[in-house]
């Protein structure tokens, strides 16, 4: 594991989002979050259709780049490569991955400078929370319970290595091979993360066809999972979201 | 550069079992920092634990090696330690980073680490019933002592009860009480103006803690005083629990629940008064302690492990018993009592300056050479 880039202060933190029309969804509200604590935030657009390429391009730490083409259904692998080779670009020291509709609790602001500026640890794992048609509850059911399940959002950015994708057309995951598996040295942070992918119930029926579509042999991701998006009322199980007190220091 | 040779470390969980979930207690932290001066000291370090073949790193070029043997009797775990005896047949050197996981046997040059008495719960009666198995137990223990050159004890209570217990022990230890970073954690330079009195509790959230008790004492002070603000800052055993903290510290205005990273931690200390150590077994000179007395806090602790070690009553601290009742009455007092407060931070914070992490890594690297040669 290369040691050399590790440093305790002045840590540069890139967020990076691949989109597609977002303009009536939650962009606007990522970005002004994402603005008040990353120093720069790359964009691949994924052909979009709608205003996001203009919404984007009109905040001022939004490094955009634009695909005629979407892939992200065709061969989502390539496109993350794609936003890979663009974020290394912006030469950060930190990396935080991030959907349009993904947003940390306020207490990420105060907290991420500590989270980056250090040398103990490489990534950092957060439990992410998916709203279910309403911004007011989430899912716990199966696979949708986010209490036992942290996923890595924030990772240190290693120039040297060279980085390699899985040969995946769907669900690729957001981060080349050498952050998984064996893994990095990773903290788990208590900071929730807001997933609004879900929060519309009207969407559902489309992003199901969509996905089933894109992997309709159930090769890429857990069929039961994507079968239970359109699970009878009475099967899913619901929490309501708590705001949690940020501390006072 | 080449190593004076490997280190082959065993312990039992620094992640969960399943590799997934990373264990934030002392003991953990312990660890970390005795492998950084390991390397410090040119060694070479790998580490073992339980687990299902998983494989990661600990440190930058420190692997952890998990080790799928999950059975433990009379609180050994023979198997594992087999196992590990066949896996670290390229390592040097080894250290047993708990006491009985040196049954049945070890490496030749070796050393064991005492994190405090672990069997003073209520419920080990129940654990080893019988004498029969109590006699098969203090059996192997009486093996698991032996075997190493050297038995690193964090506090004088193991030595104290393994020295009775068998006289012929003492020889064994070398009491190396636990450390603190005395550059990391100082007190705040600023008085707090904002007229709130705030109380840690910075453990991990089990009932050997005394999570119960102080989560009882925070209850009723809260709903009797606006002015105290009680922060629980850890993580729990399993998900539900913290889930459940979340539910619970949401309905008391007053009432914190968050975890951080332990480099984060020097700032919630000089950001609180009164901290609450109130273990109920199972304890060592504990860190969380040390910080707390570092950062000048006035500590409420208990009469328990270690802890005596550190704080003597009503000179740097307030030693109880560490009941709901008690411990309410205890933050009471100090909550109201500004000199109080003061006095025993203060002595808190000179006391601390005698456990500094650099006398920690000197006394440690007598030992490695002593035993490691």
């Amino acid at each position: 594991m290369p040691g050399k880039v590790r440093k305790t202060s002045g840590n540069k933190l890139t967020a990076m989002m691949i989109v597609h029309n977002e303009a009536d969804r939650y962009l606007k509200d990522v970005l002004e979050h994402l603005t008040a604590f990353v120093d720069q935030i790359v964009i691949l657009d994924d052909a979009s259709t709608d205003d996001t390429p203009e919404i984007c391009a009109s905040y001022q730490k939004v490094i955009l780049c634009r695909n005629e083409e979407s892939l992200f259904f065709k061969h989502e692998a390539r496109l993350r490569a794609q936003l890979w080779e663009l974020m290394a670009a912006a030469e950060p020291d930190w990396i935080l991955t991030v959907d349009a509709d993904e947003i940390f609790e306020d207490r990420m602001q105060n907290e991420v400078k500590c989270l980056i500026n250090q040398c103990d640890f490489d990534g950092v794992e957060f439990r992410m929370f998916d709203f279910w048609k309403s911004t007011t509850h989430y899912r716990v059911d199966g696979l949708w319970n986010p209490w036992p399940r942290f996923s890595l959002l924030l990772a240190r950015y290693f120039p040297e290595i060279e980085y390699t994708w899985p040969d995946r057309s769907f669900h690729s995951g957001r981060w080349p091979m050498f952050y998984r598996g064996r893994g990095i040295i990773s903290f788990q942070s208590d900071i929730r993360v807001k997933h609004y992918g879900w929060a519309r119930g009207e969407e559902h029926k489309e992003k199901y066809r969509a996905y089933k579509a894109a992997d309709p042999e159930g090769k890429y991701s857990s069929r039961e999972h994507l079968e239970s998006v359109l699970a009878p009322q009475n099967t899913v199980k619901l929490e309501e979201w708590i705001e949690i007190k940020t501390p006072p220091f | 550069m080449v190593a004076k040779g490997k280190v082959g470390i065993l312990t039992t969980n620094y992640y969960n079992p399943d590799g997934n979930r990373i264990i934030y207690g002392g003991a953990e932290r312990y660890g970390l920092e005795l492998t950084k001066l390991l390397l410090e000291l040119e060694y070479e370090v790998a580490w073992w634990q339980v687990g299902t073949g998983w494989q990661k790193e600990m440190l930058p070029g420190v692997p952890l090696y998990s080790i799928p043997e999950t059975g433990d009797n009379f609180q050994t775990c023979p198997r594992l330690n087999q196992s590990f005896y066949e896996q670290a047949v390229q390592v040097d050197f080894a250290i047993y980073f708990v006491t009985f996981l040196a049954y049945p046997q070890v490496l030749e040059k070796s050393i064991s680490i005492s994190h405090g008495i672990f069997w003073d719960y209520p419920s080990f009666d129940a654990v080893i019933p019988t004498e029969e198995l109590r006699r098969e137990r203090l059996r192997r223990l009486w093996l698991a002592f032996n075997g190493p050159r050297k038995i690193v004890s964090v506090d004088t209570a193991t030595i104290q009860w393994a020295t009775t217990t068998w006289p012929g022990l003492w020889h064994k230890f070398e009491y190396i009480p636990n450390f603190v970073d005395l550059n990391l954690f100082s007190p705040s330079e600023q008085e707090r103006k904002d007229g709130k009195i705030r109380v840690l509790f910075p453990r991990r959230l089990t009932s050997v803690r005394g999570i119960n008790e102080a989560a009882r004492a925070a209850e009723i002070l809260t709903k009797k005083y606006d002015n105290l603000e009680f922060h629980f800052v850890g993580r729990a055993h399993d998900d539900n629990l913290e889930k459940e903290m979340v539910r619970w510290s949401a309905k008391h205005p007053n009432i914190y629940y968050y975890w951080k990273a332990p480099q984060d931690m020097p700032h919630v200390y000089q950001n609180v008064d009164i901290v609450l150590i109130p273990s109920k077994s199972t304890e060592g000179t504990s860190l969380s302690c040390l910080e707390a007395m570092a950062a000048g806090c006035a500590v409420i602790t208990s009469y328990v492990g270690g802890l005596p070690n550190l704080i003597i009553d009503d000179y740097n601290g307030l030693l109880i018993r560490p009941t709901a009742a008690n411990l309410t009455a205890a933050i009471e007092e100090l909550a109201f009592n500004h000199d109080l407060r003061k006095r025993l931070g203060q002595k808190a914070r000179e006391v601390a300056a005698n456990f500094g992490l650099e006398k920690w890594k000197r006394s440690w690297a007598k030992v490695i050479g002593e035993v490691f040669k």
